[in-house]
């Protein structure tokens, strides 16, 4: 059959007709084969022009019709709906070419601009005829819709929605809803107060129950299309639960302050909070983040921060109960742990790392451990007994943890004390044994039977106490062994090694000390036997260590402590060789080192000095070089297999042995390490042991070592204390005895250094507010919880940031405390900011502190709006608020409070906004027309603002005592992720763009996604629910037509063709294509094909189309446009 | 040289290059006639036949137009477009087609400027490597 295409070119006004020659272009379509009848017609889209296009059908007998005029993402659908009141299927019979966007408006010639229209339309001519028909599918809309943002654009369109009867879900990132409006105080130009019309609002969509409120809550992605979307949101975690009654109970105990984000930082808040009193819901929210890292990096996992914040706010006796939580020996390790939390502390990145062994110290004297009070345990029977080898911090805690559980733990101690390593080890003066006892004791307490001089081994097997009744055995008993130095001489008279002298010596056995004392090594062993020499009566004591002091492994304050005392540390040097007369040490002969590359340690490995050999006279050498475990006490005991390094063997996960039943931790395990390992190994073994006696798998529903970085940003306030030093013993009143030399922090230097922490981890779940809510609604555990939800159609409603004004350096935002920004006066002015609605200045020594009232304010319009450098747009509403600022500082500080405007232009466009600004001015408040240049400010805080007046052309240069910078809105931060999510796009200025600047104000491309508020660009109030409205009001017509036609434009696979390749299988980002294996082909799925031709793209065959998009098609514009 | 002016085919996604072209126009951002449009709903869509065909037909560039990585409204499909533009390109230079003659540019719905700015270099650029050398081949071809 014959083709009779009509042709019609619009020549909208005159944008086409101005440089296209619309008559010769339709006098050239005219002569194109199967054209049988071309016109022109002034508007092409108005009511007489679809007429004539339809009456044209008719008449001429069209089966084509091709339209030149506008943008076919304009009207096509205009003409396509003509089409079909013609008669004809529109994807088969019409096609449109755009002679406005592509040809009039960008071509500055006419012949040119007519020759280029004339080569579009010529291939829109050819393709046409090429199309086929094709018939929109049509799915049913689901009626409910999502809303994105809880602000009163959210709000108001939620409660549209929710009054016809549909569901919205109210999705919203932070704790409560109300959004910026609600930080307001009052709004313009009514004055009515933004709390008292919002608030109801608030309460609305907290009660309406067609309202879905999911606050905390992210969408996490959209799949699906119009009446048929998919959202994945997820809730997060608000550690409370709906049962909160709002009482605020908990956050009157709880001991971590935060900068309230609601009040931009104005005011602080505590971990557990509510925004601000009206928050909706009224349900408090805990800010946990990741566990900081001095948490991370306990072995035994103590809650530090949680510790150090009881501390903080005078509560010793529950920070002790916090720690020993996880460890039982809080004293003993609060004086010798190396700290390697400190070394993660990032209170460092302000000055120094807390002290945080020595807060644990301080809780751990602030009780009297005589009377401190044993948990309630649920004591389990008899026969559940478990051996455990070895009374060192290892064993003591495996202990510990077992009593605590109800088992009944029996300590095997071969030495008269328990304490091992800490007892015998650490010299008196850093550990008083008597601290170590009242801890010993504690444990006693719970049911740990502790024999001592009990030792296991040749004459009491480990595997004979299975028969004595112990139902598992745990094995502790450290690495007591002295490490060889491996040269000549070292077996003589007057070397006794580190490990061995300690012990001697807080066994008060006799021990020969020499006068001139040389110690090996440079470690705290060493570190210990060196100040211990000293005290036993040596003239000199001399260190010799073979790397350099960054490398020394002793913690650091020791070895200042050991150097007051007199010391003398040799650096880079190593002996070689230990010089005797008559078997009897006489000194020690040594070399240089210098440092080479790095060795696998990290550290860099010590090189001999060749030829730098000296001897150093002594009477005495201490080698303490490390330590190794010394198996004996395995013997008689078959199975338990050993390392080569003749450690025990064991699962580092679980501590288990090769023997079922028995476990190992502590050094015997891990080789010589810090005390603290220990008590981690113990705890974990704990959990291993009663594991085992239930007889579970061991390996799994272990408690998990946190980690991440999502920590609390360092405060921004100004820092006072530095790290508290700990007061000490003078030096001349140590030697000779055996005084701890440490000796404590006082109460205000506790609690002056616990303030110090910077809680990394928001909520330092000390737990205090558990015991205090009555309502029992707070859940520390509770995780995220995942949902997806399903919509017909999605409001984006998630508003703007106000612009952060410090990278504009000449206002001193941030550095002068009176330069305020808007945002910051609203909540200064509203009666729930900092200070309950008083307009005060700010102190010049503390930003969270206010004074009095200012008596002069300069308000400067247009910061970052209308600035090249910044945004280019006007933000719409700086104006007007500005004027209100004027009002209400008059109103507020009284009517002699001078007020200075710098304006550009004063905008006052909207209802009553004029009169508004006359008011204001009638006032007596000062309008300068001008900008600001410079803000600098006097050792009062006194401001002064220079800048010029364009209309007398002058410079002017005020003194005032305030300053409010009206900051522009801007798009949020996030805008592009939420583009992406939701596919929208978003236009130069940042914000979404709605499909069309005044025809579609509230849609996207992506049908059954609207917009609504300054999301879409800045606007004041009353234009964001206006918006809102239309938004939802596009929502509820979609819901109610019940039906949504999808574009037929998608794929499809010739059946024919296909050879069963599966590329585009890969290819198809909504796995929308299937392979059938029957057939041996690949098939589209076309629900869920969205049309983007990756598969054609692709398809080696040809077999894979989109339809309306066919090679066939494409080739005959393409043979179009390239005709000659 | 003055009397030549190159012919150069241009895909572009409807979702943001074809959206650019609109905002080009609705800014009055002139530029070079000798771009003519051929709308595909995304980069991803663009055959290398297209592509073959235009320059066997005689085109003197093809240009493809997409949104920015990240950007495509269908998740991906201007990556497709990356990598087959890639392989493409070898292919042409096969055939004696410079790849200076076939461009592909992530233009956003929002950079109507940009277009113009692509559009006015690519015009120079083609104005200054002269005819197509498929384009004697092309008409025994077609
Ligand atoms: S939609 Fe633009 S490149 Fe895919």
């Amino acid at each position: 059959m014959s083709e009779r295409i009509g042709f019609f070119i619009c020549h909208c006004g005159i944008n086409i007709a101005y440089r296209v020659r619309v008559k010769e272009v339709a006098e050239y379509a005219a002569t194109f084969p199967g054209v049988v009848v071309a016109k022109d017609y002034l508007f092409m889209c108005s009511d007489p022009g679809q007429d004539l296009i339809e009456k044209d059908v008719k008449n001429f007998d069209l089966t084509r019709v091709v339209v030149a005029s506008c943008s076919p993402r304009m009207h096509e659908k205009t003409f396509r709906a003509a089409t079909q009141r013609a008669g004809l299927n529109p994807y088969k019979a019409f096609h449109m070419v755009s002679v406005r966007e592509h040809s009039s408006w960008v071509t500055e010639n006419e012949d040119q601009a007519t020759a280029k229209a004339i080569t579009i339309v010529r291939a829109g001519l050819m393709r046409v005829t090429n199309q086929s028909a094709l018939t929109p599918s049509k799915f049913s809309v689901n009626p409910n819709t999502l809303i994105l943002g809880g602000g009163i654009a959210g709000m108001q369109a939620a409660l549209d929605i929710a009054s016809s009867g549909n569901k919205a879900y109210l999705v919203e990132r932070q704790p409560t809803v109300g959004g910026h409006m609600l930080q307001y105080d009052k709004t313009f130009p009514t004055l009515d107060c933004a709390a008292c019309i919002g608030t109801p609002k608030m309460v609305a969509v907290g009660q309406e129950k067609n309202v879905i409120l999911m606050t905390n809550s992210e969408v996490e992605s959209v799949s699906g299309f119009i009446g048929n979307f998919k959202v994945a949101v997820n809730q997060r975690s608000r550690y409370v639960k709906s049962n909160c009654t709002g009482c605020s109970d908990c956050a009157k105990v709880c001991p971590v302050d935060f900068p309230n984000e609601w009040d931009v930082d104005t005011k602080m808040r505590k971990a557990i909070y509510i925004s601000f009193p009206q928050a909706v819901p009224v349900r408090y929210v805990i800010d946990k983040k990741d566990r900081g890292p001095c948490v991370q990096t306990c072995p035994a996992g103590i809650n530090i921060q949680g510790f150090v914040a009881l501390i903080k706010v005078g509560k010793p006796a529950e920070a002790l109960k916090l720690i020993m939580e996880k460890m039982p020996l809080p004293g003993s390790l609060g004086r010798i742990c190396p700290a390697p939390c400190e070394t993660e502390c990032r209170r460092k990145e302000v000055d120094n790392p807390l002290a945080i062994c020595q807060l644990k110290r301080f809780a751990a004297d602030s009780v009297d451990w005589a009377t401190l009070p044993v948990p309630t345990i649920e004591v389990k029977p008899e026969s559940e007994k478990v051996a455990i080898i070895g009374a060192g911090p290892a064993g003591l805690s495996a202990a510990y943890f077992l009593a605590l559980k109800g088992y009944h733990p029996t300590i095997f101690e071969k030495a008269p004390f328990a304490g091992g390593m800490l007892r015998f080890g650490i010299p008196d003066y850093r550990l008083p044994p008597a601290i170590l006892e009242q801890e010993v004791n504690y444990i006693k307490r719970l049911g740990v039977d502790i024999q001592l001089g009990a030792g296991i081994g040749k004459d009491r097997p480990v595997g004979s106490l299975f028969a004595e009744g112990f139902k598992a055995i745990y094995l502790a008993t450290g690495a007591w062994k002295s490490r060889k130095m491996n040269i000549p001489g070292e077996d003589a008279e007057g070397v006794m090694h580190g490990i061995d002298y300690l012990n001697l010596l807080n066994l008060k056995k006799p021990v020969k000390t020499g006068k001139r004392v040389v110690v090996v090594g440079g470690g705290d062993v060493a570190i210990d036997a060196a100040r211990e020499a000293l005290r036993q009566g040596a003239a000199e004591v001399k260190m010799v260590y073979r790397r350099s002091r960054d490398e020394m492994p002793a913690v650091k304050h020791e070895i200042q402590s050991a150097e007051d005392e007199g010391i003398k540390i040799d650096l880079l040097v190593n002996p070689i060789a230990v010089l005797t007369e008559d078997g009897k040490l006489t000194g020690l002969r040594c070399i240089k080192m210098a440092l080479g590359e790095p060795d696998e340690s990290g550290r860099r490995r010590p090189v001999p000095v060749e030829g730098s050999e000296f001897d150093i006279p002594c009477d005495m050498m201490i080698p303490a070089i490390g330590q190794q475990v010394n198996p004996a006490f395995l013997e008689g005991t078959t199975g338990v297999e050993l390392t080569r390094w003749g450690t025990v063997a064991a699962n580092a996960l679980t501590y288990q042995t090769s023997v079922p039943g028995i476990f190992a931790g502590g050094d015997m395990f891990t080789g010589p390490s810090i005390a603290v390992e220990a008590v981690a190994a113990g705890q974990q073994a704990a959990i291993s042991i009663e594991k085992f006696l239930l007889g579970e798998e061991l390996t799994e529903n272990r408690p998990v070592k946190p980690k991440g970085t999502d920590w609390k940003p360092i405060p921004k306030k100004p820092f006072v204390a530095s790290r508290t030093k700990m007061p000490t013993l003078p030096v001349a009143d140590r030697i000779g005895n055996y005084k701890e030399i440490e000796t404590g922090f006082t109460v205000e230097q506790a609690q002056t250094e616990a303030s110090r922490c910077v809680d990394c981890g928001g909520c330092c779940e000390c737990k205090l507010c558990l015991d205090q809510c009555k309502a029992g609604a707070i859940d520390h555990d509770m995780t995220d919880k995942q949902e997806t939800i399903d919509v017909g159609s999605i409001i984006v409603a998630t508003g703007f940031d106000p612009m952060n004004p410090s990278k504009m350096s000449q206002y001193g935002y941030g550095k002068y405390r009176n330069v305020f920004t808007n945002i910051e006066f609203e909540r200064l002015s509203n009666a729930t900011g900092p200070t309950s609605g008083k307009l005060r200045k700010r102190d010049l020594k503390d930003p969270m502190k206010f004074t009095d009232a200012p008596k002069s304010v300069a308000i400067l319009h247009c910061i970052g709006s209308r600035d090249q450098n910044h945004h280019e747009y006007c933000s719409r509403t700086c104006c007007m608020y500005a004027l209100k600022y004027a009002h209400l500082l008059k109103d507020k500080c009284g009517h002699d409070t001078e007020i200075y405007n710098f304006y550009i232009d004063m905008r006052c466009f909207g209802k009553g906004y004029e009169e508004f600004y006359k008011k204001v001015q009638a006032e007596g408040v000062k309008m300068i027309r001008g900008k600001v240049g410079l803000i600098t400010e006097d050792a009062n805080g006194i401001l002064t603002v220079k800048g010029e007046d364009t209309l007398s052309n002058r410079l002017v240069e005020i003194q005032v005592e305030m300053v409010i910078l009206c900051t522009a809105m801007e798009a949020r931060p996030d805008a592009s992720d939420v583009m992406r999510k939701f596919g929208i796009g978003i236009g130069s200025d940042g914000f979404f763009q709605e499909e069309h600047p005044k025809l579609a104000p509230v849609s996207t491309p992506t049908s059954g996604v609207f917009l609504a508020g300054a999301c879409q660009g800045p606007k004041d109030i009353p234009d964001t629910v206006a918006q809102a409205k239309g938004a939802a009001a596009e929502c509820l017509a979609l819901s109610s037509a019940g039906v949504v036609e999808v574009p037929p434009m998608i794929s499809s696979i010739d059946r024919d063709i296909c050879v069963g390749c599966q590329l585009c299988i890969g290819l198809c980002a909504y796995t929308a294509i299937e392979f059938n294996q029957y057939a041996g082909i690949s098939e589209v799925n076309t629900a869920i094909c969205k049309g983007c031709g990756s598969c054609a793209g692709a398809c080696p065959s040809g077999a894979a189309k989109v339809r309306h998009f066919t090679d066939k098609q494409i080739f005959a514009e393409i043979d179009g446009i390239l005709l000659n | 040289m003055s009397e030549f002016e190159p012919k150069i085919v241009a895909f572009f996604c409807n979702w943001c290059t074809f959206t650019a072209a609109d905002l080009a126009g609705t800014s009055r951002l002139s530029y070079p006639p000798n771009i003519k449009i051929i709308r595909v709903m995304c980069s991803g869509m663009v055959d290398p036949k297209f592509v073959l065909k235009a320059f066997l037909n005689g085109a003197d560039g093809v240009l493809v137009g997409g949104c920015w990585p990240g950007d495509c409204h269908y998740i991906n499909g201007n990556f497709k477009a990356r990598r087959r533009v890639a392989l493409l390109t070898e292919i042409l230079k096969q055939y004696g087609i410079d790849e200076e003659r076939f461009w592909l540019r992530w233009i956003a719905a929002s950079e109507g400027n940009m277009l113009k700015e692509v559009a006015d270099l690519m015009t120079a650029k083609l104005r200054e490597l002269g005819p197509s050398p498929l384009q004697q081949m092309g008409q025994m071809v077609g």
